[in-house]
């Protein structure tokens, strides 16, 4: 938003952290001192891309989504299923299962889309719950609670190295789900999913053809989500319809995004790396108790209570407060003054006049 | 292949179950009335308050119908305290969505504490009359769920009578109607709001010592209970605690008609069944008025 004194330096600044981080990001493996670690990484790969996919729905439309779970399970029982029943190739399995819930997007979106708020949200609750209640019971054809074997797609590797090559996949996928948001973001179609989530009734009254955006959104966000899923199911190769299709799957990805910050590119890229190590670190240190609940729980409400934006913008904001620029000399007329003060509300009537006194401390002016 | 026999003891079982759901829904329609807020916590409550109630009969061998002493109005005072300290805390443009993640927290803090005290064993409260049952027109009812179905009806009978006889229950209707109405004739809406969701709560804690005594209670079951709560209230239309009441009675007796066709767990997608269909044909649900309309 706010354009910095020097662009140019500020651009080549961003460029190299981006760069450093995709270094990190692709040397990982080689750093990575023993196979848990690395395949603790896979873990955070997929949470990252999980949590990129949502935010096409949850970052543009403001639309939280609790339930984004399914669209996980789905495609990685599509994928699963495919493979072993069909005999599918494993990655034309994954393609298709994305393409299958990209279909079965639709209705589901139609229906869930008529609503907006709290109901959204409990719709895409029950959408979860109904299709755990399916596949627990249909065990004929999904296995049921036995859960599924889905074969590995390169039988002849060692562990480390199927850690290594799905690593690589992860980060693949995470890079086109980041690259489709960056291009959402720039586009025409971006900006009428913002203005939706901004105010979704003056949107429509502009002309943004709200509810096929927001369809397209929905489903352009549960087919990264399904392919992420279907990865996963070729990962795992382990499918279990309690944790496939589980509420706390679809709670981590609003987690992750929320934290990281729903309106930045990187922020549930940053935020899964955040849950997913802790989560990780949890599951190490305490097991198998339901320890790990409390603590997923305390943070999103600290996170809801504190950091609604997420919190990457909360230390873009404590770094402009270092950054030149913010002298309490305003660079602004008397007359934008009395607009900004009139629009915040809390300080009535101050006038040019009396600023040299009573102006705010800088970190007042911040906010 | 149903004998009417069957027939009768299923519809008879399912008006016991309705009367359970309608009371927890009660609850759910209290607080989203005063507001707006979807409380996702409401069933880890209701487990909470099971739990109470079986650890009560655990320790101290009693009746666990008597924790209701302890547990209704601590559960009152922790429903004003979380409206005080945590849900007006959030902004009021993104309340709704963001106390429905509040609320997911709370509910999992609630379930991950539960398996961390009590350990996730299932439990169950043994009592004498746990067995016992009698036969109506040829229909066999456990005196336990008699007992659950009677405490739903007398609690939500209190209910009633408090939200149309007393004061609090006129302001309590005037917050739901029009809040800004309501605190213009000089109705204190913040603590109002605070009382209504005390009252919800205190219907988690009947319903749940109701549920101990007839259901085997573990920390996860909370997620059985708010899909179908969930759906009532939406079916019933947000905001309407007639409304929520009836779509429970039809959906629990629908349920357990069902069950004998298809077994338990195919019988329990009629809730989200009936949502689905509810949001295509009438998304405002069925009983709610201008409330819904927007939520």
């Amino acid at each position: 938003m706010r354009s910095a004194s020097d662009p140019a330096s500020l651009r080549a600044a961003r460029w190299g952290l981006l760069a450093v981080a995709a270094a990190l990001v692709f040397t990982f493996p080689v750093l990575a001192p023993n196979a848990y670690i690395l395949s603790a990484g896979v873990v955070v790969a997929n949470y990252a891309v999980l949590a990129t996919s949502w935010n096409f729905m949850g970052g543009f439309t403001g639309y939280i989504s609790l339930g984004h779970a399914a669209y996980f399970g789905l495609g990685a029982y599509g994928t699963g299923l495919l493979v072993t029943k069909a005999d599918v190739p494993s990655f034309l399995a994954l393609v298709l299962s994305g393409a299958i819930v990209a279909v079965l997007a639709v209705p589901i979106g139609i229906a869930a889309l008529r609503v907006r708020g709290a109901s959204f949200v409990i719709v895409s609750i029950a959408l979860v719950l109904i299709l755990l209640l399916v596949f627990q019971s249909w065990s004929s054809f999904t296995g049921g609670s036995n859960g599924l074997n889905v074969p590995r797609p390169f039988p002849d590797l060692l562990r480390p190295e199927h850690h290594l090559v799905f690593y690589y996949l992860f980060a693949g996928l995470l890079c086109l789900a980041l690259l489709t948001w960056w291009a959402v973001d720039r586009s025409r179609f971006g900006m009428g999913l913002k203005a939706i989530r901004e105010d979704e009734d003056k949107a429509q009254s502009l002309g943004v053809p709200t509810f096929l955006y927001k369809l397209v959104a929905f489903v352009v966000s549960a087919t990264f989500t399904a392919l992420g899923g279907g990865l996963y199911a070729l990962w795992f190769g382990d499918l279990d319809p309690i944790f496939q299709f589980s509420i706390l799957v679809g709670s981590y990805m609003v987690l992750m995004a929320l934290l990281g910050g729903i309106r930045n590119l990187f922020g549930p890229l940053v935020g899964a790396v955040i849950v997913g190590s802790a989560l990780e670190y949890f599951k190490l240190e305490f097991g198998d108790t339901q320890f790990h609940l409390v603590a997923a729980g305390l943070l999103l409400a600290l996170v809801v209570l504190f950091m609604p934006d997420g919190v990457l913008p909360f230390i873009g904001d404590q770094l402009r407060r270092l950054g030149p620029g913010q002298s309490s000399i305003r660079e602004v007329s008397a007359g934008e003054l009395l607009e900004q003060n009139a629009s915040r509300g809390d300080l009535p009537g101050q006038g040019d006049g009396v600023e040299g006194r009573a102006a705010p401390a800088p970190s007042e002016v911040t906010r | 292949m149903t004998s009417p026999h069957l027939v009768f003891q299923s519809l008879v079982l399912g008006v016991l179950l309705g009367g359970l759901y309608a009371l927890l829904a009660a609850g759910l329609t209290l607080y989203f009335g005063v507001m707006r807020v979807v409380m996702i916590a409401h069933s880890a409550f209701l487990i909470l308050a099971a739990y109470l109630a079986w650890w009560f009969h655990d320790r101290t061998g009693i009746d666990p119908l008597l924790s209701l002493a302890v547990t209704v109005p601590l559960f009152f005072v922790a429903g004003v305290l979380m409206q005080r300290l945590l849900i007006r805390r959030l902004s009021p443009v993104t309340l709704t969505m963001m106390s429905v993640l509040l609320t997911f927290a709370i509910a999992l803090v609630i379930e991950g504490l539960l398996g961390y005290v009590f350990s996730g064993t299932q439990r169950r409260v043994q009592l004498g009359y746990s067995g016992s049952s009698f036969e109506v027109l040829g229909a066999r009812v456990a005196v336990v769920k008699l007992i659950a179905f009677g405490l739903a009806v007398v609690a939500l009978l209190g209910l009633y009578l408090l939200l149309k006889r007393s004061r609090l229950g006129q302001a309590l209707r005037a917050t739901i109607q029009h809040r800004d109405a309501a605190a213009l004739v000089g109705i204190d809406t913040d603590r109002v709001a605070g009382y209504g969701f005390g009252l919800g709560l205190a219907t988690a804690a009947v319903g749940g010592t109701a549920l101990a005594l007839d259901s085997t209670i573990y920390p996860s079951l909370h997620w059985h209970w708010i899909g179908p709560l969930m759906a009532i209230i939406v079916v019933g239309g947000l905001g309407s605690v007639p409304g929520a009441a009836i779509a429970a009675m039809a959906l629990g007796i629908l349920q357990s008609l069902l069950q004998l066709e298809m077994g338990t767990t195919w019988a329990q997608t009629v809730f989200y069944v009936a949502l689905f269909a509810t949001l295509m044909v009438r998304p405002q649900g069925f009983f709610g008025g201008r409330l819904a309309q927007r939520f």
